[in-house]
């Protein structure tokens, strides 16, 4: 089958981006990434984009697709098509480096702010087996309200991995903050697209209501 | 981070949830409420210039046009109240799994006040 990929371009030196349109033949069960790809290999070398393990387990090709956050590599290309037509977009709330690519370094800086820190404990800590569920795929970021238009927010799964990896009933301060999560407004977006069913939305409120009635304190 | 930018993020419904919708219901509500309350405290603030001019200003307000406009806030009211108070309980963490039960009781609530406001705004004033 003919679809029209319609894709967001911009590159550094441009002022403004621009939406470029491909016409591709696929078959309806062929991934999104796979048709981004053969985009990439056949009709436009510049095309940049993210993607690593092809099968939702790195989160490095979040983009949103037909105004949807979602994961390119899982995502076929039949199901999300409107009349033939694919819109695909860099993810929001993020600085965007090329085409399609974002710098997810607001996201990964944030992993230095909750103390202790979440990299580090993935490595050692079996409880933190858990972690593994959310892809940092930033996906949550770009869907939440907040997050896209409050720079110092921590983020939605970084604050759902620090109350998941904390331990002795103890979150670190900066969660228990404006920046933490009283930032959030509860829109649920960040469950709602969340590849994973992570349920950082669902974390946020948990942890509200365990600081609210005492049950969760700050170190 | 333009303005455009930040109305975007707030109001982006295409392929959203329910909450999310509610989310952005709850915001454009309380903008509006905002600048209503805005523009009545110029209103009022007519009176600085004689009870004349007051009176011929609140004039505008008690013509029958401007019952759509009283319906518009009433409407407006309802959703950021009822959206509130589900907020309200979600937001302490109570109820959460059950939340989209909640938000679709708040709904039919909603209609429900709006219906009765109207109704009462047609008959008793």
């Amino acid at each position: 089958m003919k679809y029209r990929v319609i894709i967001r371009k911009y590159k550094t030196e441009w002022r403004e981006p621009k939406y470029v349109s491909y016409e591709v033949e696929a078959d309806p069960d062929t991934s999104v990434l796979d048709v981004v790809e053969k985009i990439s290999l056949e009709k436009d070398r510049t095309l940049a984009f993210e993607h690593a393990c092809h099968h939702g387990a790195c989160g490095a090709c979040g983009m949103i697709i037909n105004g949807v956050e979602r994961l390119a590599c899982i995502t076929k290309i039949g199901e999300v098509a409107r009349n033939g037509m694919v819109v695909l977009e860099p993810l929001r709330g993020f600085k965007v480096i090329s085409d399609l690519a974002v710098d997810k370094s607001r996201m990964f800086k944030q992993y230095a702010l909750v103390k202790p820190g979440t990299h580090e404990k993935v490595v050692v800590t079996v409880e933190v087996e858990k972690l593994l569920d959310c892809l940092e795929c930033g996906i949550c970021y770009s869907a939440c309200p907040i997050a896209n238009t409050f720079e110092g927010y921590v983020g939605p799964s970084v604050i759902a991995m620090a109350y998941k990896s904390s331990s002795n009933g103890k979150v670190p301060a900066i969660i228990d903050s404006r920046r933490g999560v009283w930032a959030c407004h509860g829109s649920f977006e960040c469950s709602a697209r969340c590849p994973v069913d992570f349920k950082p939305g669902e974390t946020i409120m948990k942890i509200r209501k365990e600081l609210l009635f005492g049950k969760l304190q700050v170190v | 981070m333009n303005i455009g930018y930040v109305l975007r993020s707030w109001f982006k419904l295409r392929g959203r949830s329910l909450e999310q919708v509610s989310f952005a219901a709850r915001r454009l509500t309380g903008m509006i409420m905002a600048l209503y309350f805005l523009a009545h405290v110029i209103d009022i603030s007519t009176v600085v210039l004689g009870k004349d001019v007051y009176n011929a200003f609140l004039g505008v307000f008690t013509s029958p046009p401007a019952i759509l406009v009283d319906l518009f806030l009433w409407a407006a009211l309802v959703i950021h109240g009822v959206l509130g108070l589900y907020s309200l309980i979600v937001e302490m963490g109570i109820m959460v799994e059950k939340r989209k039960t909640l938000l679709a009781i708040s709904w039919v609530t909603i209609v429900l006040l709006f219906l009765m406001g109207t109704w009462v705004m047609m008959n008793v004033f």
